[in-house]
């Protein structure tokens, strides 16, 4: 799942620690999510959507399924 | 909270270090002491009292986690599970193929490998999300 996490957190001048502790997850979870290696929870993609003030599909891209 | 977090991991590898050391002077008292059938018991049951509270900590510190520490965890132990199983089916096996020296294969032996599949496969699942 594509994101643009990385994007909106370098514009707020956030490390992925001060994001992290904004959402209550480890830093490695946001490093995770920001890398395309772990899909967060519907969960914690409405408490990104809600801390950037952004739609969740605006934030995350689901790749294109292959048929 | 992160802090807090670490805290209380360190918390839980003090206690599981109390669990493994009162283990091993369980097991020396039982292999040089002199005691009876019923001091043997009670110096073998003696380590599942730190275990336990190891137990609680360790269930206590998952449910601090957050969801993909969580989900680590729970690869951890789909990897550990099987591992286990199958090793004591092979050992189940073994034994009846081929005479197993109990001093190389007796539980004493096997169950550190438990928690060696556990580690194992927490160490696979961070390589994953890493």
């Amino acid at each position: 799942m594509r994101s643009s996490l990385r994007v909106l957190r370098a514009e707020r001048g956030w490390s992925q620690a001060d994001l992290a502790e904004k959402l209550a997850v480890s830093r490695q979870t946001i490093n995770a999510i920001e890398t395309e290696k772990y899909e967060p929870s519907l969960t914690l993609a409405f408490k990104i959507a809600k801390l950037f003030g952004q739609r969740i599909e605006e934030i995350f891209e689901a790749e294109t399924e292959r048929t | 909270m992160k802090d807090k977090l670490i805290h209380k991991g360190w918390f839980v590898i003090s206690v599981a270090a109390v669990w493994i050391l009162t283990y091993f002077v369980a097991r020396g008292v039982l292999e040089t002491a002199d005691l009876s059938s019923t001091g043997r018991v009670v110096v073998a049951l003696i380590p599942a009292i730190p275990f336990a509270a190891f137990l609680w900590l360790f269930i206590t510190n998952i449910g601090q986690m957050d969801e993909m520490e969580k989900k680590i965890q729970m690869e951890a132990m789909a990897f550990a599970f099987p591992m286990a199983v199958l090793l004591l089916m092979v050992l189940a096996l073994m034994q009846l193929a081929i005479p197993l020296s109990p001093d190389d294969w007796s539980y004493r032996h096997v169950w550190p490998f438990l928690p060696i599949f556990y580690f194992a496969g927490v160490a696979l699942a961070w390589r994953k999300y890493k």
